[in-house]
């Protein structure tokens, strides 16, 4: 080995050399083998900071990768979720199946004189020319005429005035609408209180069932009456018109 | 050596993830399709039961079946002929519109029955009364009808039971009446409703019924109405 100028300066009597500047005052005092050692140890520290960073660097992925999964995921169930709903309902009994309701198929035709009805009280068939203003009467109707009103989308309340009378007959008023309803007494009813459509009619034992107002939601002035929206004023007011 | 060359980090990425990175595009994508129709959906889709459009189209039945009904009844009994046409003109206006309203609510597919009258009316500002929900002093259907600027059945009957100029004067003072009673429901409509056709028809209604209301005034001082 030919002595070189760095062997020299490793050499014990180089060790008595220095330097000002101290990175070169460290080198002198090292040997080769304490070099080597260094270079091993900074390649080593090297390596382990780049697994470090790699490391790291997956975990940023996956909290990355993971939230965006989320994020997807939840923006194609708000777009699932948040969708506008059509409307469901459909009028006319069709959509709420009132319980106890009867349906009909009557004929419409307008006739003079009397008609011998199929529903009692009837609800829809031939009818006087001459409709029923609607409004509130305190005695009974002639069924020709409130016949043609029931044609015109209204709905006739009769009741049996020995059973329903004072606080109940009241709350039976308060529940009727201001246009378009006829309510009179009827003789000879089925039960206490009969709620009739064209074509519809609802037997009630009680003024305060809950089945009058979804009656009146579902029947009053209904689309499938022969004459929607034809006048329930203007003809001929009955006796005992109260209002 | 076995530190691992920085070069190959940048090399393509694994299949799988391409595949997962593919799916969430393909995701995002349908997601936005789908919100991307919300609006033309929401367009379409009809106002609801308790919505203004609905509860416009309700009241403005039972306001225009009375307006109809008091010009049917002077049309048949008036000797005016100014007065007589006018009536005809209301009638058959105010029943095309009914039909118009009612028709609002079968394609809406809605019951043509509702809550209390103008109780659709209490978060604008033109409404003045406060509906049944508030409770204690829920105003009768008789109050919110005088409300709603109709003639009792008291004034009908005195219409009915006059005759001449007088039955004139009191069909036109309460077909004044009964028409502004209509301007504060539109108004709402304008304010609350977002139904294209339901606001061209109300600022429809404020236009020529504030244009009727001058004509009847004007015909009332011709008659020489007592005011």
């Amino acid at each position: 080995m030919t002595p070189s100028p760095r062997n020299r300066d490793d050499s014990p009597d180089a060790g008595k050399r220095a330097s000002g500047n101290p990175a070169t005052q460290a080198k002198i005092e090292l040997t080769v083998k304490q070099q080597r050692e260094q270079q091993k140890q900074a390649k080593l520290a090297e390596y382990q900071r780049q697994l470090a960073r790699r490391r790291r660097s997956r975990l940023t992925w996956w909290v990355v990768g993971s939230a965006a999964a989320i994020a997807v995921v939840a923006v194609i169930a708000a777009s699932i979720v948040f969708a506008p709903k059509s409307a469901t309902y459909q009028a006319g009994g069709t959509g709420a199946q009132i319980e106890g309701v009867e349906t009909f198929s009557n004929a419409t035709q307008h006739v003079a004189g009397t008609v011998d009805y199929p529903q009692n009280p009837p609800a829809g068939g031939p009818h006087n020319q001459y409709w029923l203003n609607c409004g509130i009467y305190d005695q009974p109707q002639q069924n020709e005429n409130a016949v043609h009103s029931l044609e015109h989308g209204a709905v006739w309340v009769t009741y049996d005035k020995t059973r329903v009378t004072g606080a109940d007959l009241d709350a039976l008023k308060a529940q009727l609408p201001s246009s378009y309803v006829i309510l009179s007494p009827y003789e000879g009813l089925p039960s206490p209180i009969v709620l009739s459509a064209w074509n519809a009619q609802l037997k009630l034992d009680s003024a305060t069932d809950s089945r009058i107002p979804a009656f009146f939601e579902e029947y009053w002035r209904n689309q499938n009456a022969p004459e929607p929206g034809a006048s329930c004023s203007g003809a001929i007011d009955g006796p005992g018109k109260q209002s | 050596m076995t530190v691992p060359e920085p070069a190959s980090a940048r090399s393509l990425p694994p299949w799988w993830a391409v595949l997962i990175v593919a799916i969430a595009i393909a995701g995002l994508a349908f997601a936005i399709g789908r919100f991307s129709t919300f609006g033309a959906a929401g367009a379409a889709t009809p106002p609801t039961s308790d919505s203004p459009e609905a509860g416009f189209a309700r009241d403005m039945q039972v306001h225009h079946g009375q307006a109809v009904e008091m010009a049917m009844d002077i049309y048949r009994t008036t000797d005016n002929s100014d007065v007589r046409v006018l009536a005809y003109d209301i009638a058959t206006t105010q029943s095309a519109q009914k039909g118009e309203f009612y028709d609002w609510l079968v394609r809406w597919g809605l019951p043509q029955a509702g809550g209390p009258l103008m109780s659709w009316m209490s978060t604008a500002d033109t409404a003045h009364h406060h509906g049944a929900a508030t409770g204690g002093s829920a105003p009768s259907e008789a109050d919110l009808m005088a409300q709603m600027g109709m003639a009792t059945t008291a004034e009908i009957a005195q219409m009915r039971a006059e005759t001449g100029t007088a039955a004139d004067c009191t069909f036109l003072g309460l077909m004044i009446r009964h028409h502004q009673g209509a301007l504060p429901m539109a108004q709402a409509l304008l304010q609350l409703g977002h139904d294209p056709r339901a606001l061209t028809v109300a600022q429809g209604v404020i236009n020529t019924q504030s244009a009727e209301i001058d004509l009847m005034t004007s015909l009332r001082a011709g008659l020489s109405c007592p005011s």
